[in-house]
């Protein structure tokens, strides 16, 4: 049967290197999907641990007590981070512990806080009320971020279906049923043109749906899967339906 | 800056941790503000050439209000806190606005890519599936009907590609 498939592609070195090339990008593709899933993990417990830390000081205790204790009650991913970092401020300094757990984070979110912190830690600003503001501020970021992402997701997702899976089969149906091979229609030019189209069609709908998303260069790892998938489908229909 | 200078934190100060902060392109303008100012030059001359360099218009509000509290001592923190808010707004309007864009992509991708290829294909098997009626249509090319097909593929994905741009060029850059 593999033997079969295969000769299905002898005439079709492009979608075999696709296939091949797009299976090897799509190992590529999966580490930047998990490291933001990570990411937004983080960035969706930030404001919570903000407004937490933002109780806690005004409670009167001081930012070291209070990351301890949100350290402890905290068991996501950025509790995690937070109690290797308090664990490692034992060792080194508190201000070397907030920014090591910065850079651990990988997110500019927290980045970002913490050099804001840092900065009030240095003027003696109030830190309740800054810890206050900051977790309003990115519960508004984040309810936004996950708005855009909700409610373009699934768009991103029909645009590739369509494009790549269902545009193919339609026209090889039409083809196919009109103009089929069994009848001695010579298309082999006429197919190798539309094969080459819905290659490049599959290439402009994974970048917008990547692009709608704010994430065109993550996604451009799949293009070349699901282009040969796309031609594949062309090439496999028009085989099938036209005898 | 609102939370910075609201907590009490000096101007200065505050341009600093936004230079150091990873903000994107307001960081870098902040950061070669800072090395002028270390390099002696006043902060009012300073602002005054990042506003000339601005294009933007919530961003020049924003210098200007600088300017304004170096210059005439303004309450820079009220007014921080109301261009903060009034462009939250923006953005959120920006976002949703960008959302309601997209919303006819996948239908328009879609039919442009189908009427195209459907057309086309047409184009591409008239010669064979009117092989006998010469006489009725006249001698039809295979070979300049296939240039047309070509030709007509390639306008077809551009028009897609063309479509899909708007998610890039209207993008509000959350």
């Amino acid at each position: 049967m593999i033997f079969t498939v295969l000769e299905m592609f002898r005439h079709q070195p492009l979608i075999l290197f696709l296939f091949t090339f797009g299976i090897a990008c799509a190992a590529g593709g999966v580490p930047p999907i998990i490291e933001r899933s990570r990411r937004r993990t983080i960035e969706s417990d930030l404001p919570a641990m903000l407004e937490a830390l933002s109780d806690s000081i005004g409670a009167g205790l001081g930012l070291q007590q209070a990351m301890m204790a949100e350290a402890d009650r905290n068991t996501g991913t950025l509790g995690k981070l937070l109690r290797e970092a308090m664990a490692e401020s034992h060792s080194s300094s508190f201000d070397a512990a907030l920014a090591n757990f910065a850079t651990k984070s990988r997110s500019s979110q927290v980045q970002r806080v913490m050099h804001l912190l840092a900065t009030a830690i240095e003027n003696d600003a109030p830190l309740k009320e800054i810890l206050g503001s900051l977790s309003r501020d990115y519960e508004r970021l984040n309810d936004l971020m996950d708005l855009r992402e909700s409610d373009l997701m699934g768009r991103s997702v029909l645009i590739m279906l369509f494009v790549s899976l269902g545009l193919p089969f339609l026209i090889a149906f039409i083809v196919g049923l009109f103009a089929p091979q069994a009848a001695g229609y010579q298309l082999e030019s006429f197919n190798k043109s539309f094969i080459y189209f819905f290659g490049a069609a599959s290439f402009i709908a994974v970048s917008v749906g990547g692009r709608m998303l704010g994430r065109l260069r993550h996604s451009l790892w799949w293009a070349p899967l699901w282009m040969a998938i796309s031609m594949s489908i062309y090439h496999v229909m028009v085989m099938i339906i036209g005898g | 800056m609102d939370v910075l200078l609201g907590s009490g934190v000096g101007l200065e100060a505050t341009i600093h941790s936004i230079a150091q902060g990873g903000y994107g392109v307001i960081s870098e303008d902040f950061d070669a503000l800072m090395i002028g100012i270390n390099k002696g030059r006043p902060l009012e001359r300073e602002l005054q050439d990042l506003l000339r360099k601005i294009e933007d218009d919530g961003y020049k509000r924003v210098v200007n209000t600088m300017l304004n509290n170096v210059t005439q001592n303004t309450d820079i923190i009220d007014t921080l806190r109301k261009q903060g808010q009034r462009m939250e707004e923006k953005r959120t309007e920006k976002v949703k606005a960008y959302i309601e864009d997209l919303g006819g992509v996948p239908e328009t991708l879609l039919s442009i890519g189908m009427m195209g290829p459907i057309i086309l294909s047409i184009v591409g098997i008239a010669p064979q599936l009117m092989a006998g009626a010469e006489e009725l249509f006249g001698t039809v090319d295979q070979g300049l009907m296939m240039s047309i097909v070509n030709i007509g593929l390639v306008i077809t994905a551009a028009g897609m590609a063309l479509t899909g741009i708007k998610a890039h060029t209207k993008d509000p850059g959350l």
